[in-house]
């Protein structure tokens, strides 16, 4: 039987699928008997999730884009004059 | 992404690099378009300043093309990009006043003797959905990701925001695999431990009212 130690050293590997099924079965066995592992492995994932829904939607702003732009533009006149 | 359809893009890739080389500019223009949202994505979520983030980019973006002779294609480009990214990122960072980092240790799971875990952890997992697009709750987020030290963030960012695999991670950051997978599982802990301060005391005010 595995303790929680275990098993949130464990979380990782399961939550990327790639533990084998022993200890797959061991782990989802501690998960039975175990609520507050069930709520780490929750809230482990949805941190995840909630980070990247966050952090994955940056644009760049209008006025950066225009900067950026004009920049390249600028810089493409230069090497053309080369 | 298909597999077929990464192979595709990666050979575009790999023309449009050696178009450069051969000093095509209308290359530039497109390698720049390909990547400069990638760019600007990662150094404003390492800076979490606009302006830094617009230097930055143009800079990577002038970095290409001066330095794209010495591009030897040992790594894919895309990892290439991403090392001059961080490491214009980190040259700001330094120029500028560094905040103290908070231990990441302190905010490890802790168990007791026989290996059970010694805090009540609450499942806060189902009450997200309503708060995910609350301002309030983006900042909470991008406040705890603002406290993670340098190298966890790094391989969060790329890894978990950027969804690059980790294999590609080791290979932008010169890490093991292990390396890899150690470091983003201690960014998660950290990060949960962060959130669930937030939404806790959101659920217990819910309950109140």
């Amino acid at each position: 039987m595995i303790c929680c130690k275990e098993c949130i050293d464990l979380l990782y590997d399961y939550f990327e699928g790639s533990l084998d099924q022993d200890t797959t079965k061991s782990l989802e066995e501690h998960f039975e008997d175990c609520p507050p592992c069930i709520a780490f492995l929750n809230t482990y994932k949805s941190t995840t999730l909630l980070c990247r829904d966050t952090l994955n939607q940056i644009e760049i702003p209008d006025e950066v884009r225009h900067t950026l732009q004009s920049f390249l533009k600028e810089h493409k006149k230069e090497q053309e004059k080369k | 992404m298909s597999f077929t359809q990464q192979k595709e893009d990666k050979e575009i890739e790999e023309a449009l690099v050696r178009d450069l080389q051969a000093g095509d500019l209308d290359a530039y223009d497109k390698i720049a378009t390909l990547y400069q949202k990638k760019i600007y994505a990662l150094s404003f979520n390492l800076m979490r300043n606009q302006m830094d983030a617009q230097d930055v980019t143009q800079e990577v973006l002038l970095t290409l093309f001066r330095k794209i002779n010495t591009f030897q294609g040992k790594s894919a480009f895309s990892s290439w990009v991403y090392r001059i990214t961080l490491n214009a990122s980190y040259m700001k960072l330094r120029s500028k006043k560094k905040e103290p980092n908070v231990s990441i240790d302190e905010l490890l799971p802790s168990f007791n003797g026989a290996g059970f875990q010694q805090e009540k952890i609450q499942d806060w997992s189902g009450s997200t959905e309503s708060l995910l697009f609350t301002n309030e709750t983006r900042e909470v987020i991008k406040k705890a990701v603002d406290l993670l030290p340098e190298k966890e963030k790094v391989v969060f960012l790329l890894r978990d925001v950027e969804c690059l695999s980790t294999e590609k991670v080791s290979e932008i950051l010169d890490l093991t695999v292990p390396a890899v997978k150690s470091r983003l599982h201690r960014a998660r802990l950290f990060l949960r431990k962060k959130l669930s301060g937030y939404f806790e005391e959101y659920n217990s005010q819910k309950g109140e009212a």
